[in-house]
């Protein structure tokens, strides 16, 4: 499918976290098709600014407008992956997927196939090691058709052929026209994305 | 004019400077109403028919339960000025009224129950009014407790802020139960639309420490805010040129 | 499948993955009215006369009980962000779990205390009326028990305090409640207390759950 034309205008957002500066009149563009990986050092602000984009977190300064109406009003646009797991624990793979994404069986059987999770329908979110409990957060990618993504430490757990999955995948929504914001410590090798250098501003 | 007022207030070092001011005019006017009301209630006016000398502790009860109710209102103003004006010195004030209203509710409990023991033949007595100053010290509690709990000063504000609202819907409950139950306990001694029953020396003194302690509770107050607002400012640099220079 | 239901099931199936949850306040509520008996006497005149008040208070810590987790596994696993990109406003959703807290939570709850009735002697119009406050009052308590867990969400050490700082909101429903007891007791007419009853559960159950997701939106926002 192919999405239709967005933009995400940022213009003087800041942000302060006891009473420590994060960011500082950060004003930047987004438009479809483009993929924005927030770097800096721990503590930079990568989780703040993400959290603040999704509409999680209170603007503090600045705005934030999507098609030029303001982001808190089209959240259902936006797919956030943070780095909590995001799924529940006592629940299966498929239930946990069936209530956040709405998707039927048959789609989220072939989506877990995609991701790995072959066979782990029916097991325990907390059966699983890490790097699959990610994966099956992970496979809301592939299940909700919003426009938006942020992904907070997506790479994280993942083995290298995961990490080509999640590439291919990502690559292949900003094709679609989508937008993909996320944070990582390990640059990606197979994506092409541009870089927000968080940290340097004081 | 208005805005510059109301971007004054919104300067934590405005507000210091100033509060160190008006806590020394609150202060002395406090220290001299209370020390004629007291003197006055305590030692000038005349023995109560009934009660003997003991009915003097009202020069203390009745205002502090006074004020124990009136922070309450107080707390939850302050919860609205933060919601709709994200003022962050009206969260300050509700942290340090929380406090003094919980030590006010407190020291009203204890004169009620010192004054109960001579006049009831025991401390504790399960009335309307008893009663609900016990709810009002847990409702002040749990706004003191929340505040600990969260570590983030301006989530704590927030979530403080929704407690006293919720909470201050109970106050008019409060009063309904009074009369709901009607008991053992004196109907109210003193209201401003009716002539009170006791003469004029004996509520005078009354008004006075009424007005006393009400200061007082300003001067208290001022003064843990000015505290919070030091230890909240911390990091700021009028706050450690401030200590440098102590 | 649409949201609401997919909430419901969910909820059964977390239910059935965690049966403790919902037979754990029960076992409470027993254990605490078995020690009435134990440390009072095992007098049916004096049983039956505090037997229905000591229901009610048993009943409304077991609520407590249970509301304490209410949003806490959701919120720690970062489900309830979650909550906020989906396509209904977070009010509604609140509203969604707190119905379904009570339909599997408290109404269990509720069920079982006939039997602590016939164990503590209540007689039985008494008992119908303390069934009949229970299931009146206990969305109040529900919402407010809920706003206690919800405001508590963002400290770690949490504990008991959402219980804390929201049973003092719990007396007008207890002296409502009291009330309609002690009239049925004397047989005197309980409609007009259980109408006030119903009318402040109504009145909760209404605005609360804003409340709530003001609560729960904070917490979301100080989370990292």
């Amino acid at each position: 499918m192919i999405f239709e034309p967005i933009d995400i205008e940022i213009s003087d957002l800041s942000c302060e976290r006891d009473d420590r500066s994060l960011f500082k009149n950060l004003s930047m563009t987004l438009n479809s098709g483009q993929i924005l990986r927030v770097a800096g050092p721990n503590g930079a602000g990568k989780t703040t600014l993400l959290r603040t984009i999704a509409g999680l977190f209170d603007i503090q300064t600045g705005t934030i407008r999507m098609n030029q109406s303001p982001l808190t009003e089209c959240l259902q646009q936006i797919l956030y992956i943070g780095h909590k797991p995001q799924v529940t624990k006592d629940l299966t793979v498929l239930d946990n997927l069936k209530f956040l994404t709405g998707s039927d069986e048959d789609h989220l059987k072939r989506v877990l196939s995609d991701v790995g999770l072959k066979g782990y329908h029916d097991s325990l979110v907390k059966e699983l090691s890490q790097g699959q409990g990610r994966r099956c957060a992970l496979a809301r990618l592939w299940c909700v058709e919003a426009p938006i993504w942020i992904l907070d430490e997506p790479y994280t757990a993942l083995d290298v052929e995961m990490v080509k999955t999640l590439d291919a995948r990502i690559t292949s929504h900003a094709t679609a026209g989508g937008i993909c914001l996320f944070t990582t410590h390990q640059p990606p090798q197979s994506l092409n994305y541009t870089t927000l250098e968080l940290g340097h501003v004081t | 004019m208005g805005w510059r007022w109301f971007h004054q207030w919104g300067s934590p070092r405005w507000f210091y400077e100033r509060a160190g001011r008006w806590q020394l005019v609150c202060g002395w006017l406090a220290l001299t109403l209370l020390i004629t009301g007291s003197f006055w209630g305590l030692a000038l006016a005349p023995v109560d028919y009934q009660q003997g000398n003991s009915y003097r502790i009202i020069y203390l009860h009745v205002p502090v339960a006074f004020l124990a109710q009136a922070l309450y209102t107080a707390m939850a103003v302050c919860a609205v000025v933060l919601f709709v004006w994200k003022m962050k010195l009206a969260d300050v004030a509700m942290q340090s009224i929380a406090v003094m209203g919980f030590a006010f509710t407190a020291l009203s409990l204890v004169s009620g129950a010192v004054w109960g023991k001579p006049t009831w033949g025991t401390y504790w007595v399960w009335d309307a009014r008893l009663t609900s100053m016990l709810i009002l010290a847990f409702l002040y509690l749990g706004v003191i407790g929340l505040r600990a709990a969260i570590q983030d000063p301006d989530q704590a504000g927030k979530a403080c802020g929704i407690l006293v609202l919720v909470g201050v819907v109970n106050l008019p409950i409060i009063k309904y139960s009074v009369e709901w139950w009607n008991t053992l306990h004196q109907p109210a001694s003193l209201k401003l639309t009716e002539k009170p029953a006791m003469p004029a020396s004996m509520w005078i003194p009354l008004l006075i420490n009424i007005l006393g302690y009400y200061i007082a509770a300003g001067y208290l107050i001022l003064g843990s805010m000015r505290a919070i607002v030091l230890e909240r400012e911390r990091r700021s640099a009028w706050v450690r040129e401030l200590v440098s220079h102590a | 499948m649409s949201l609401e239901r997919r909430m419901f099931t969910r909820e059964l199936k977390l239910i059935a993955a965690r049966p403790g949850d919902i037979l754990k306040p029960i076992w409470f509520l027993m254990l605490v009215i078995s020690m009435v008996p134990l440390a009072l006497a095992p007098d049916s005149d004096l049983l039956s006369e505090i037997g229905s008040a000591m229901i009610w208070v048993a009943t409304l810590l077991a609520l407590l009980l249970n509301a304490e987790h209410l949003f806490q596994s959701d919120f720690s696993d970062g489900v309830l962000e979650q909550w906020l990109f989906l396509d209904r406003p977070l009010v509604w959703l609140v509203g969604l779990k707190l119905i379904t807290h009570w339909l599997f939570h408290v109404l269990p709850l509720i069920l079982i205390t006939p039997i602590a009735g016939i164990i503590l002697s209540v007689p039985t119009d008494v008992l119908l009326a303390l069934l009949v406050t229970l299931v009146i009052a206990t969305p109040a308590l529900t919402c407010f028990s809920g706003l206690g867990a919800a405001l508590t969400l963002g400290s770690s050490r949490s504990g008991i305090l959402g219980v804390l700082v929201m049973m003092p909101l719990f007396v007008p429903v207890v002296i409502l409640a009291a009330g309609v007891l002690i009239r049925a007791m004397d047989g005197s007419d309980t409609l007009p207390l259980l109408a006030l009853l119903g009318a402040f559960s109504v009145v909760a159950a209404t605005f609360v759950p804003i409340v709530v997701s003001a609560a729960i939106r904070l917490n979301i926002g100080g989370s990292n």
